[in-house]
């Protein structure tokens, strides 16, 4: 099972759930790649829909999201690594997602009830987003799992999960961590 | 009387003049000037090009009373710049007890209700920068080949001039999406396909370039 993991932290000693998520998805037996977005270079989405109608399935821009937009392809998880930002993701982890919409296809379908892009790829990878909180937040943490669903939906992933962590709850954080992965990986 | 002042934010990647976001917030804010606002506008992904840009939107933002943000859908949320910014606006406290924010947003699919992420997102961050949250309206895709937006903001401009909440009707109006779903889609399909063809490329628009 292939994983690929954003980090999309700016700083990295506020990164620090990354090992306990590197081990549990070890220990579900992922090989995980890790993009730590903050040492690559991402160019913010032109809008141009170029990576549909001229160079399908690829984005125009040359930079380091083409790496990532082949991995996420080749991959069966995606997890999303973030501070909870509003309720939603850092900037930093925005501007990679923004730049995997080759991996979609331009055509519309109906799926669940709704429109969605129809998917490029034939297995689109499950869906696991860990956010994280400096202290507990109902609202943030509703917002933030009710955008990682409807990303799912439209990458029309398998399974998906999403967990908010605070530090106020530290102990519970790594049997939280380890359900996220079981959740994706099982 | 001091004249009240109006800021426009679009957070489109196509600019102020080619973007849907841009023509609709200019509408709503022509409306406002003629009602007496000043009014300024900033492209969002201008602005971040550049920290000198990044102050400049600060600086207009100190300046509003109201803010006006409008953008597209981006994967059910904000374009990253976009977010960059409120990250900024929020963490330097700009306009904090003072700003009025009112949005709308807009996506490429025929249901509105899929801005709603997107809308909350913006509400949160109104409570986090501690800007007051007047609401936003939002529409999907067909609905901007129709008057509804634009007689839906003459109804928004109105609301504000006045101080008062947004009317019903203004949500009634772009909630109501002329084409069906399924049309929507099928005339998806023969756009891509002409789209495509201007470079050569309606045949690949299924490619798979990264399944080797």
């Amino acid at each position: 099972m292939n994983a690929v993991l954003l980090d999309g932290w700016r700083d990295e000693e506020k990164a620090g759930l990354l090992p306990s998520l590197l081990g549990a998805l070890a220990q579900a037996g992922a090989q995980t790649e890790v993009f730590t977005l903050r040492e690559i270079a991402i160019a913010p989405c032109l809008g141009c829909f170029g990576c549909w109608i001229k160079t399908p399935g690829e984005c125009v821009i040359d930079d380091d999201a083409r790496r990532v937009a082949r991995a996420v392809a080749e991959s069966d998880v995606l997890v999303l690594f973030t501070p909870v930002t509003f309720g939603g993701y850092s900037s930093l982890l925005k501007g990679a997602l923004d730049r995997m919409i080759p991996n979609l296809s331009p055509f519309f379908q109906r799926y669940r009830g709704e429109t969605h892009h129809a998917r490029r790829y034939a297995h689109p990878p499950s869906l696991a987003g860990l956010g994280s909180l400096p202290r507990a937040d109902r609202e943030a943490e509703r917002i933030f799992k009710t955008l990682v669903e409807r990303n799912a939906l439209n990458l029309q992933s398998p399974r998906v999960a999403a967990t908010v962590v605070s530090c106020e709850g530290r102990g519970e954080v790594r049997a939280q961590v380890g359900a996220l992965v079981e959740a994706v990986t099982r | 009387m001091t004249q009240k002042r109006a800021l426009l934010l679009v957070g489109s990647p196509r600019g102020i003049d080619r973007s849907t976001s841009g023509r609709l917030g200019s509408h709503l804010l022509a409306g406002l000037e003629e009602r007496g606002f000043t009014v300024e506008k900033v492209h969002v992904h201008t602005a971040a090009r550049s920290a000198e840009g990044i102050e400049d939107a600060l600086a207009a933002i100190a300046r509003a009373d109201i803010v006006l943000f409008f953008a597209p859908l981006y994967v059910d949320s904000f374009a990253a710049p976009v977010i960059a910014l409120l990250e900024t606006i929020a963490g330097r406290r700009a306009g904090a007890g003072r700003v009025r924010l009112f949005a709308l947003v807009q996506c490429g699919f025929p249901e509105g209700a899929q801005n709603e992420t997107a809308l909350a997102i913006l509400e949160r961050f109104a409570a986090e920068a501690d800007w007051e949250w007047l609401g936003g309206l939002a529409f999907g895709g067909g609905v901007n080949q129709t008057p509804f937006p634009r007689q839906a903001l003459d109804l928004v401009a109105e609301a504000i001039s006045a101080g008062e909440p947004l009317p019903d009707q203004a949500f009634a109006l772009v909630g109501r999406n002329p084409i069906p779903a399924w049309l929507y889609r099928i005339a998806g399909y023969w756009m891509w396909r002409r789209e495509a063809k201007r470079f050569g490329a309606s045949r690949r628009l299924r490619a798979r370039p990264y399944a080797d």
